[in-house]
C-alpha cells in the first residue's frame, strides 16, 4: 500500500473505501468484458460479423488493458482483488455482456456491445466525478479509460446507424490513452 | 400495493432474503431482478431499502434506468401523489 498515497487522498475529503469498492466493480466489469467479448468476437462471422470483427476485437483487448491498468491503483490504495473469482464476477459494474440467444443477429449484438460501453461510460464519469481535484492519479487513470471507452461506445453507435462517430482510423497501437499506466 | 413509511422500507434492503426495494420521488421500485442491485448494493455508494430521490440528481444516469422496474408501492411520507401515479 501507498500508505501517504492513500492519507492524501482521505485528506482530500474521498471516502477511500468507496472508492476502492468502486474501483474493484469496475476492474471485475472490465475482466468479465473481457471474457464476454471473446466469445462475441469468436461469433462475429459470416459477411456482417466480419465487417465488426476488427472493432470489437479492439474493444475486447483495451477492456483487458484497462483491468490490468485498475489493478495497480487498487493495491496501492490498501485495496485487493477478491479471491474468489466468482464473488468478482458477480461484483461487476456492469451486467455481463452475454451472447445474444441469436448470435446470428448482428444488431443484437451490437446492441450487447454498446450497452456494455455504455455501462462503463457512466461507471468512469463517475469515477472522475468524484475523484476531480481531489484524487489525482485516479482521476488521470479513470479519464483515461473513459477516452477509450467513449470510443469504443462511438464505434458501436456508428455500425447500429445511431450517427456518425466522427473518428479517423486508429493507428498505431491499442489502449493510446492507458497504455501510459501499463509501461 | 404497498404504502411503506421510511422505516418500513428499510427493511427491504435485499439481505437476508430480502427483495430489494428503492424509493424515488415517492414510488417504490423492486430492483431485486437487477444485477446492478445484488445483495442490495449498488455501484459501492447506494443501499436498497432507502429513498434515492437526492442520489439520483448525483448519478451518472437519470430516473429512466429505475423504471425499467415495476412498481410495487408509495412512500407513505414522500411526495404528493401526481396524476397518474399508482393508487395505493
Amino acid at each position: 500500500m501507498a500508505k501517504v498515497a492513500r492519507e492524501m487522498v482521505t485528506r482530500a475529503g474521498i471516502n477511500v473505501d468507496h472508492l476502492l469498492e468502486l474501483l474493484v466493480n469496475n476492474a471485475a466489469a472490465e475482466l468479465t468484458t473481457y471474457y464476454y467479448y471473446t466469445i462475441l468476437r469468436a461469433n462475429l462471422i459470416g459477411l456482417e460479423g466480419e465487417t465488426i470483427k476488427e472493432i470489437a476485437e479492439v474493444a475486447r483487448i483495451e477492456d483487458r488493458n484497462h483491468f490490468e491498468a485498475l489493478v495497480p491503483r487498487i493495491y496501492e490504495l490498501g485495496g485487493k482483488l477478491p479471491e474468489d473469482m466468482k464473488e468478482f464476477h458477480d461484483l461487476s459494474a456492469c451486467p455481463p455482456a452475454k451472447l445474444p440467444a441469436d448470435p446470428t443477429d448482428i444488431k443484437a449484438m451490437l446492441t450487447v456491445l454498446v450497452e456494455a460501453e455504455r455501462c462503463a461510460v457512466r461507471g468512469y464519469t463517475h469515477i472522475c466525478n468524484l475523484t476531480a481535484g481531489k484524487d489525482h492519479r485516479t482521476y488521470d487513470l479513470a479519464l483515461s479509460i473513459l477516452h477509450e471507452e467513449i470510443e469504443h461506445e462511438s464505434w458501436f453507435s456508428e455500425f447500429l446507424g445511431e450517427g456518425p462517430s466522427g473518428h479517423f482510423m486508429r493507428r498505431g497501437e491499442t489502449s493510446p490513452f492507458v497504455s501510459k499506466f501499463l509501461k | 400495493m404497498l404504502r411503506l413509511t421510511p422505516a418500513e422500507l428499510a427493511m427491504y434492503n435485499g439481505r437476508g432474503g430480502a427483495p430489494a426495494y428503492v424509493a424515488y420521488e415517492g414510488k417504490i421500485y423492486d430492483v431485486s431482478a437487477s444485477f446492478l442491485w445484488q445483495r442490495g448494493r449498488h455501484q459501492a455508494m447506494h443501499e436498497a431499502g432507502t429513498d434515492l430521490t437526492g442520489a439520483l440528481a448525483e448519478a451518472p444516469h437519470g430516473k429512466e434506468f429505475l423504471e425499467r422496474f415495476p412498481v410495487v408501492g408509495m412512500l407513505s411520507q414522500g411526495f404528493p401523489p401526481k396524476p397518474g401515479d399508482p393508487q395505493p
